[in-house]
């Protein structure tokens, strides 16, 4: 990393830029966005004090600094800040992309950037792979290929899949759909990173760059709506697409399936004698407010006992995986020494679960690892919201 | 036309005059505008000399209407309708135009401001033109007054105005008046014992000649208008007859069912179906809660009735209906504890040993659930307190504002915690505001005893543990924003110093008596500043913690402020009301009695034998709202006639559709 100590007065255009947002002067110094970030204890500059830096006019101290990266943009802070600055957009990322101007990145970081551009998906697998996750017993019907026109566009997302452990869930979750006889599709290879991870790590460019390959993809076809696998996806859809005008109604898979919740009881017969934890992903919950469908789906399947771990709801804690968080993690563990995922599963086995339930794809495998860590976590399942939906229709 | 019309344009020091060109907009009206004899600008027109000037000008050159563009009316126009008054000129031959409030505050850009200005001064001249002289009605004004709430700024009130030899009806929600204050263990920033000095005044108000206290009593209904108020009021059945209960507390004693008091003891003490809240109440005599009685419940018991040796039980009692007459009414209803649950992060409701304040207030209260004794859930004694300030206030996912009383009421805590326990004490604050007599003496007297002050807004309480140290303790997470840390402090009890919110019901309540609300749901007084507890509605006073959140102090010094003006008020016997009022043109009237539900003020009763609406000008306010509704144009609002009101509004298009350069 950049170890610039020299003190350079000269106003830098970060500073500048934020220095012109108004909302950052509402801040009252109070220090609840750097005391409640989980990460806040591991920053040189917390958010509150890149303000005071900002009020100071010694900006080039925190961009001079690494610890920004430790930003996870879980939205702890943007939720609880008591003016109500979006801190986690326009603070962290923007000073993100800066750093990532200047050069002060992590380079695992970079790896997956380049690859998002490259490739369309972080880990930089082959595009045309992006539908292998498909058996030759699930029925997936893909637009253009199969049909122009469906009730629901399913955007499947990055790591549903390429990722052999996630995989499984968008699986169930085509069961699910063909199940409930809904008119669906898929873009198939057409589709795209929907970027906001990489938004919210800083690359903004970038993201325009995905989400307008996605808009050409999503207006070759006709659709109602969108539903998604990933919180991340539903995000950019509600609320950063329509930024760039991109504009078409979006679903988390969990709002759409609560809706239909009557029609998808009488199918849950198989009964789970199990304890489940539900683990609110960021972008589903604090950032977007939906904490009660996926509660609603758990407790329709017959036999399951839901208890709540110690942060649930706004308090949840971020698995580590956002906003870059699943591209940094061996800049973070250098930094931290411990994962975040290792704090929340250690919760889910203080509320005595057996299972972990989870809702984001980031999530699965970094509890799953977690798991093999954490002691007295070696018996705790770690299952997408859809996969046990699925399990309990058999 | 044949009026001579004075036209005086206000400086407002640089109110006005740094946005608007007050010299030109005064040399346009008087070559404009035939009519108009002369044309001023001054400094300040509300001022003695600016004043005078109008009075001169009426006697010297005969003027037959006045405008004055200044500020809103609201501020002054009852100062120069009694300069044209003392020149001999009735005051309603006066018109105002704001150009303050409506032009030179809100624009930035001179020429236009002038230009609107001139606009706003042309609608004046033109309607002031029609203006007729019109006479106030008096009316009389009834000494007694209705107080509504009885805690220490309602006590105060009705003290007050008794001793000043009027009469008073005090309504209290609860069995007992007291209110919050009853509640607290010492007072800041003295530490006296808040029911040493409560106490008192609650058994002057419960026997004084003048007052009548209707405790357990809520106020239904609301007629009339000031002076001369009808007031119905629910007094809820007790089932003891007052007239026989001695308040021996026998019944307290026997009946056998307990139940959690949420209301004093806010849920950390039980109480029995038979009670008085406290052993000070007053009035002295208990209450059945009918929805936990056994025998009300289950048709069995009946101890307390067995066991009086008065007979007053009376399960038979039923609520009672009074009406009452009342000139002047304060409403002093006080406020209500911010909800801390709302605030996940801080584990109120989940984890044991967050506490709000009111609860720290009754676990520190010698007759509290502990006899005094601050302790943990477990009953052990904590060795570690966490006080966090703000909780609910300064805060825009909740209440933006500072709830003013929380730094002083944290210090208060930080000194009996640390009396009480030994404990080490935290206060996590964001700002500390002591601005008041004695009260930065009392947090430097807090900073001696070694009370750990970190400045910083509290993250999250949680109990999950780290470490082995943070076992077993409530972990306060929180940036020190003076060290530059981010700390996780365990401790043993954590008290979240909640924000005052406005009643819940604090709406309605403003509904009933014709009041309203700010954004933030306290009641409005008339002026911030000049007017603190008077309100828009003539003869309705607020005072204490209804108006916003206040301390002690400030409540008992409205509580006083609220009972002169009232006393003042009854003492003038009657009072003069603005003329404007709606009337019934009755040939035009068909009857239809559109406008018979739609006054505010119940003001329209329909007249069987003519078939036309009729109004009570006593009680219409003059709002204009039958004005509009009447389809036949029936309804006439005197001063706001539909000639004044076109030729305002033609005055005002005549120059708004000027281009201007």
């Amino acid at each position: 990393m950049s170890g610039a100590a020299v003190l350079d007065t000269a106003p830098n255009a970060t500073a500048q830029g934020l220095l012109g947002d108004p909302e950052l002067w509402h801040c009252i110094q109070c220090g609840t966005c750097s005391g409640i970030c989980p990460f806040g204890y591991l920053m040189d500059f917390p958010p509150s004090k890149m303000i005071a830096a900002l009020r100071s006019e010694t900006y080039q101290k925190v961009m001079a600094a690494d610890t920004v990266w430790m930003c996870i943009a879980c939205s702890a802070c943007t939720t609880a800040c008591p003016t109500k600055i979006p801190i986690t957009v326009n603070l962290m990322s923007r000073t993100k992309e800066e750093l990532l101007l200047e050069g002060n990145i992590p380079s695992e970081l970079q790896a997956a950037l380049e690859n998002s551009q490259r490739y369309g998906n972080p880990m930089g697998e082959s595009p045309r792979k992006r539908t292998q996750w498909i058996q030759e017993t699930d029925q997936v019907p893909f637009m253009g290929k199969d049909t122009r026109e469906a009730d629901i566009l399913w955007f499947v997302g990055d790591y549903p899949s390429f990722h052999t452990g996630v995989q499984p869930t968008a699986r169930a979750f085509a069961r699910l759909l063909n199940a409930l006889g809904v008119n669906f599709a898929i873009l198939g290879n057409d589709e795209q990173s929907d970027g906001d991870s990489q938004r919210l790590a800083g690359e903004r460019g970038l993201f325009e760059m995905l989400a307008e390959k996605n808009a050409r993809a999503f207006g070759k076809y006709t659709f109602n709506m969108i539903v998604t696998t990933d919180p991340h996806a539903y995000n950019a859809f509600k609320n950063a697409y329509p930024e760039l005008d991109i504009r078409y109604p979006a679903q988390h898979y969990t709002q759409f399936l609560a809706e239909r919740l009557e029609q998808l009881k009488p199918l849950l017969k198989r009964e789970l004698q199990a304890k489940v934890t539900y683990h609110d992903p960021c972008y589903l919950g604090r950032v977007n407010g939906v904490y009660d469908e996926p509660r609603a789906l758990l407790s329709a399947i017959p036999g399951i006992t839901l208890v709540e771990m110690v942060h649930n709801r706004s308090t949840s804690l971020c698995c580590g995986g956002g906003g870059g968080g699943m591209w940094m993690d061996g800049f973070q563990w250098e930094k931290a020494g411990v994962r975040l995922s290792e704090w929340r599963v250690r919760e889910a086995v203080r509320a005595g679960a057996d299972i972990l339930a989870v809702a984001c794809p980031y999530e699965k495998p970094r509890f799953e690892d977690a798991t093999k860590t954490v002691k007295g976590a070696d018996k705790l399942l770690v299952k997408d919201l859809s996969e046990l939906l699925a399990d309990a229709m058999e | 036309m044949s009026e001579k019309i004075g036209v005086y344009i206000c400086h407002c020091g640089s109110n006005i005059a740094g946005m608007v060109d007050v010299e030109e907009v005064a040399r346009w009206a008087k070559e404009t505008f035939p009519e108009v004899a002369i044309s001023r600008d001054y400094k300040f027109m509300c001022s003695s000399p600016g004043q005078e000037l109008i009075e001169n000008d009426i006697k010297e050159h005969g003027l037959t209407r006045v405008v004055v563009a200044a500020c809103s009316p609201h501020l002054h126009e009852p100062t120069f309708r009694g300069a044209c008054q003392r020149a001999g000129l009735n005051p309603f031959l006066f018109e105002m135009a704001s150009i303050r409030e409506q032009v030179s505050w809100v624009s930035t850009d001179r020429k236009i401001a002038t230009q609107k200005s001139k606009a706003l001064v042309e609608g004046a001249i033109r309607r002031v033109v029609y203006h007729e002289p019109l006479e106030p009605i008096a009316v009389d004004i009834h000494p007694d007054v209705l107080i509504v709430g009885g805690g220490v700024t309602g006590i105060q009130a009705a003290l007050e105005i008794a001793d000043s030899g009027y009469h008073v009806y005090l309504v209290e929600r609860e069995p007992s008046i007291g209110g919050h204050m009853a509640q607290f263990d010492k007072t800041f920033p003295t530490l006296d014992c808040s029911a040493c000095i409560l106490t008192p005044k609650m058994y002057s108000a419960g026997t004084h000649p003048n007052i009548t206290l209707l405790s357990y009593s809520e106020v239904e209904k609301v007629d009339g208008y000031v002076g001369n108020f009808t007031v119905r009021i629910r007094k809820r059945a007790r089932k003891i007859n007052e007239e026989l209960c001695t308040g021996c507390l026998l019944c307290q004693e026997k009946c056998p069912k307990k139940i959690v008091d949420d209301v004093f003891e806010v849920g950390m003490a039980k109480r029995k179906a038979v009670y008085v809240p406290f052993p000070q109440a007053v009035p002295k005599y208990p209450v059945i809660d009918t929805e936990n009685c056994l025998y009300f419940q289950k048709g069995a018991c009946r101890l307390c009735e067995k066991v009086c040796p008065t007979n007053a039980i009376d399960f038979a009692q039923e609520d009672e209906i009074l009406t009452v007459q009342v000139g002047n009414i304060i409403l002093a209803t006080g406020y209500d504890l911010f909800d801390c649950k709302r605030i996940p992060q801080y584990g109120y409701g989940v984890l044991d040993n967050v506490i709000t304040s009111l609860e720290f207030e009754r676990l520190t209260n010698a007759s509290g659930p502990t006899g005094g004794k601050v302790l943990l859930k477990d009953g052990r004694v904590p060795e570690s307190i966490g006080i966090i300030h703000c909780v609910g206030s300064r805060d825009e996912n909740y209440n933006i504002y500072c709830s003013s009383i929380c730094c002083m009421q944290s210090l208060k805590f930080a000194h009996l915690a640390h009396e009480k326990t030994g404990a080490k004490v935290y206060n996590f604050y964001i700002d500390i505001r002591t601005p008041a007599k004695s009260y930065e003496e009392f947090y430097r007297r807090i900073q001696e005893e070694g009370t750990f002050f970190v400045r910083g807004k509290v993250g999250e309480v949680t109990d999950f543990a780290r470490t082995p140290e943070e076992e077993g303790k409530l972990i306060v997470q929180v940036y020190d924003t003076l060290a530059g840390i981010q700390r996780r402090i365990p401790v043993d009890m954590v008290i979240l110093s909640a924000g005052l919110e406005p009643r819940r019901d604090a709406k309605e309540v403003g509904k009933l008596f014709g009041i309203s609300c700010s954004a933030d749901g306290w009641l409005i007084e008339r002026h911030p500043k000049l007017d603190p507890v008077a309100t828009m509605t003539e003869g309705v006073y607020i005072a204490g913690c209804a108006q916003g959140p206040k301390d002690i102090p400030a409540c008992v010094s409205q509580g006083a402020a609220a009972a002169a003006r009232v006393v003042g008020r009854i003492q003038q016997k009657s009072i003069l009301l603005e003329p404007v009022r709606a009337s019934v043109v009755e040939e035009q009237c068909s009857g239809c009695r559109i406008c018979n539900d739609l006054c505010p003020f119940n003001a329209i009763t329909f007249d069987e034998e003519k078939n036309v609406s009729v109004i009570n000008p006593a009680l219409c306010q003059g709002c204009g709202t039958c004005v509009a509704a009447c389809p036949a144009g029936a309804i006439v609002g005197t001063h706001f006639s539909n000639q004044q009101i076109m030729a305002q509004i033609e005055g005002l298009l005549d120059l708004a559709f000027e281009p201007s350069e």
